[in-house]
């Protein structure tokens, strides 16, 4: 699965399709302190972009992936 | 699902609903564009018509017809442009969208036909939407605010503006490219790369054509630097709509022009490419010096030219939009800096060193308040008194007046795009709401076409066919009515059975006349052709032609409509090349330069009459009849006793052509014979009256429906008969004593005219003579079948009914005597003459 559901953490890997992004806020919705891990994230659609922005996810770890992360990081919140 | 941008082929139900829907916005368009040739400018019509070839480009962009959408997105900017009275209505104008909507056309016909548009019409579309862009670099140059406030919004609304390649409202997004990126960037242009900057604003639904914007963002060829934005604030979580695509992309590439029109040819509506010269990508504060140093430099008397009044106005509308921004950016002091800055050294430039002061307060309330209003205002003021100096600057009243709403909406409508305003300090009103959804899209939608369902026409021929059985079937009642009575002796039963009949007998006429109703088509259908039909014309021939169209609502069914569209082009043509003269002539016989084509339709009990007339040089009998006797459609007897009128019904012979010469719109002898055939076929009339030198009338005369004649039943040897209604003039009783034979034939003068009489039985040849009643009396039906008057002698009339009736195929459709059969209510046959034939 590229998206792997946690208690409270939610990790992405290889690449997050479309498909993902209903039930990515479905969880989201129900957890507003979610936690984020794109360390093995590679691409996902915009659908889950926008998702996590709504949704202002903090993201434990930024994708391994420099060019991902440059995209990522001005949108998405770190967690502190 | 696919990461490429391309998109699939949609299922076909709603590309039909897409064909037909566009087919008829098609119609719409050209019908609007020749009304606003009559009135341009009228602004409710020039509305219309935006948001036709608006809604047409809409769709359009819905599947992947990039071709089309082009050039409908060429001809939306141009009308828009109109609409705000940038460019003025012409015929020139006209032709070319009128063009561009043919172009359209066409597209239409091959997705039809092979659900693509083959890949070698992106460069003839390219050329159409290129010549519909020719039309409005005039204006660029006097390039005034509004497409810079266009471009400048963009970023809050709009995924295109329509002046792309304007660089200017690229400046102020260019100062949130971060350090890094930027030096990578001026590095890059060291080696003598072109850069680009990209507003990628996907559209909302680009989800379901499988695209992935982020990735294609990524994928951009030669990308320096990119961001993600939400062009408007995210809803909150609870309502996101995760199909929709909410986010926006803006990207800096080192990418040729070339690379990336290609990289981005699916999705050309979505992408705003602009090229960046290098300069801008050096400080800001280098950046600034060098605007007001080139603005210094063009003019040291400061009077400045008419281009650099427009660059300056661009630039203050620039720095105006800038200010209407309503994010609060962590850089949102440096970008006040900046504005004060450029402020400051404009008014430099235009030798107005007073404002310095001035914008240096305005500056410092803004960065300490952290609101703009102080800064807008000067700017506003200042741009205001300026304008009053320089009366060549183009209007005041293109920039958006109410800050942060007008700009926001004019772009919204551009794109069609509902968004909704974000409240911020700097809106110094509220925006209604209603204006804000006004413009959404699909409320716009809405507005075109009246609530009508579409249905196939196969399904609404199913119901008349079966209506057409219900009546027959129901006529049989009568019968067995009278069959209860006299064969069974059972009145109470046969009372019943008519009591029945007559419910419903009521029942299947409202019924029929429903069903009719709904194949009823008002002649507009035909008529919505001919202003582009005579407009055309009129100006390949040098003629000035006005047509009038009048009782356009007059209804008819579907097929007799339907069926009068290619007599009356035949019509109106010859009208244009033989009936009306040009000009020169028209001035030397003393009458009006323009010539006057008059369309009318009207209803007449059950006939719709349509009547074209034209005030040009008529027809010359004289001209006709010789014409007609050398091509030996007549002959000398004929051609001697022949009157003005009959001679002037000739031009309906088959063969007979007037015009000298074969042009490629008439002449070939077969306009008028093709009008009246194909108006008989209809069961209708057609007659011309021409007055030499004052003009030409043609009448056609045809029925409302065809889907019940009337006949009228008559008797001949015991056989019964219809005739149809149309073909009776009278029926009389002649005495045989007052039937004359002169020559062979046998004549009797009814009301003062010497009728000629044949017996049906001769003509059918049946070989009983007609008899006569107890008073020795024939019955004698007159007919008429074009110019013949003829009497028939029949055996006796019976009622007129309704009939349904039925051509006859296979083998008996080789009997030319009869032009049909219909049932009867008590099931058996009635043979329907072919009067035209017979006599």
């Amino acid at each position: 699965m590229p998206i792997e559901f946690k208690k409270n953490r939610v990790l992405f890997r290889d690449e997050v399709a479309v498909e993902e992004a209903e039930g990515l806020l479905e969880w989201l919705q129900t957890r507003p302190a979610a936690r984020v891990d794109l360390s093995a994230c590679s691409h996902m659609h915009t659908a889950n972009l926008q998702v996590l922005m709504t949704a202002k996810a903090s993201i434990t770890t930024w994708p391994k992936n420099a060019e991902l992360r440059a995209w990522l990081e001005p949108v998405l919140k770190s967690v502190e | 699902m696919s990461r490429s941008p391309m998109n699939p082929l949609p299922p076909n139900p709603l590309l039909e609903q897409f064909l037909s829907e566009s087919r008829d916005l098609l119609e719409a368009t050209g019908k609007k564009l020749m009304q606003l040739e009559d009135a341009p400018t009228d602004q409710g019509i020039l509305n219309e018509l935006f948001r036709c070839v608006h809604t047409l480009k809409g769709n359009s962009g819905l599947f992947t017809f990039p071709e089309m959408t082009r050039v409908l997105h060429a001809g939306e900017d141009l009308l828009g442009m109109v609409r705000s009275g940038q460019a003025s209505y012409s015929r020139e104008l006209a032709d070319r969208l009128l063009d561009a909507m043919d172009y359209v056309g066409l597209l239409l016909g091959e997705i039809e036909t092979t659900e693509k548009i083959d890949a070698a019409r992106a460069v003839e579309s390219q050329h159409m939407a290129e010549a519909l862009r020719k039309l409005m670099p005039s204006l660029i140059s006097k390039q005034d605010a509004v497409s810079v406030a266009n471009g400048g919004s963009s970023m809050a609304a709009s995924p295109h503006a329509p002046l792309a390649d304007d660089p200017v409202s690229v400046l102020p997004q260019l100062a949130s490219i971060p350090e890094a990126a930027r030096r990578s960037a001026l590095e890059q242009c060291g080696q003598g790369d072109p850069l680009h900057w990209i507003a990628y604003r996907p559209q909302r639904e680009c989800f379901f054509h499988g695209d992935d914007p982020l990735n294609s963002a990524r994928q951009t060829p030669g990308l320096i630097w990119g961001r993600v934005l939400a062009p408007a604030p995210l809803p909150p979580l609870g309502e996101l709509d995760t199909y929709s695509c909410l986010l926006g992309f803006d990207l800096l590439t080192n990418a040729t022009r070339e690379e990336l029109d290609q990289y981005y040819r699916y999705l050309p509506d979505q992408v705003e490419i602009t090229a960046v010269p290098a300069l801008w990508l050096a400080k800001e504060q280098d950046e600034m010096k060098v605007l007001g140093n080139a603005l210094s430099a063009a003019d040291s008397s400061r009077a400045l030219t008419a281009d650099d009044e427009a660059v300056f106005n661009r630039i203050l509308a620039a720095q105006r939009q800038i200010l209407l921004l309503d994010d609060r950016p962590a850089w949102h002091a440096g970008r006040l800096k900046a504005v004060a800055a450029v402020l400051a050294n404009l008014s430099q430039a235009v030798g107005e060193e007073s404002g310095q002061a001035d914008i240096q307060a305005a500056l410092a309330d803004a960065l300490s308040t952290g609101h703009n209003t102080l800064l807008l205002a000067w700017l506003d003021m200042w741009l205001a008194a300026w304008r009053a100096a320089h009366k060549t600057v183009p209007p005041v009243a293109s920039l958006p007046r109410v800050p942060g709403t007008d700009g926001r909406i004019a772009a919204a409508q551009t794109e069609g795009i509902a968004i909704t305003s974000p409240s911020s300090e700097n809106d110094s009103g509220k925006v209604p709401a209603e204006e804000g959804v006004k413009f959404g899209r699909r409320a716009e939608d809405s507005l075109i076409g009246p609530r009508s369902l579409k249905v196939d026409q196969a399904k609404i021929d199913r119901l008349m066919n079966l209506i057409g059985e219900l009546v027959v079937s129901k006529n049989g009642l009568p019968y067995l009515a009278e069959r209860a009575e006299s064969q069974f002796g059972v009145r109470e039963l046969s009372r019943e059975i008519k009591g029945q009949y007559s419910i419903i007998n009521r029942i299947a006429d409202e019924m029929q006349d429903a069903i009719m109703q709904v194949r009823m088509m008002a002649v507009s259908f035909v008529f919505q052709r001919f202003p582009r039909l005579v407009r055309d014309i009129s100006r390949k021939l040098g003629k000035e032609v006005q047509l009038v169209l009048e009782g356009e609502q007059t209804e008819a069914d579907k097929n007799i409509i339907e069926s009068l569209a290619d007599p009356l082009i035949h019509i109106v043509r010859n009208s244009l090349d033989h009936g009306l003269e040009t000009p020169e002539v028209r001035l030397a016989a003393g009458k009006p330069v323009t010539g006057k084509l008059t369309i009318r339709a009207a209803q007449e009990a059950d006939r719709v009459v349509i009547e074209i007339v034209d005030d040009g040089k008529g027809i010359d009998p004289a001209v006709i009849k010789q014409k007609a006797y050398e091509k030996g459609i007549i002959d000398e007897a004929t051609f001697e006793r022949m009157g003005d009128q009959e001679a002037i019904n000739l031009i309906f012979a088959a063969g007979l052509s007037t015009a000298a010469v074969v042009s490629d719109l008439s002449g070939r002898g077969v306009g008028m014979d093709v009008v009246r055939t194909a108006v008989e076929k209809i069961n209708g009339a057609v007659v011309i009256e021409s007055q030499f030198g004052k003009g030409t009338s043609i009448r056609i005369s045809l029925p409302l429906s065809m889907a019940v004649t009337q006949v009228m039943v008559i008797e001949s040897d015991g056989q019964l008969f219809g005739v149809p209604m149309d073909h009776v003039v009278e029926t009389v009783r002649v005495p045989r004593s007052s039937i004359h034979t002169i020559k062979q034939s046998q004549t009797a003068v009814l009301r003062g005219r010497v009728v000629p009489l044949k017996a049906l039985n001769t003509l059918l040849g049946i070989t009983a003579i007609p008899r006569p009643n107890l008073d020795d009396e024939l019955a004698v039906l007159l007919v008429q079948a074009g110019a013949i008057e003829l009497g028939l002698l029949v055996d006796g009339f019976q009622e007129t009914m309704g009939v349904i009736q039925k051509p006859f195929d296979g083998f008996l459709s080789g009997l030319s005597a009869y032009s049909g059969s219909a049932l009867m209510g008590d099931g058996s046959v009635l043979m329907i003459l072919n009067i035209r034939e017979i006599v």
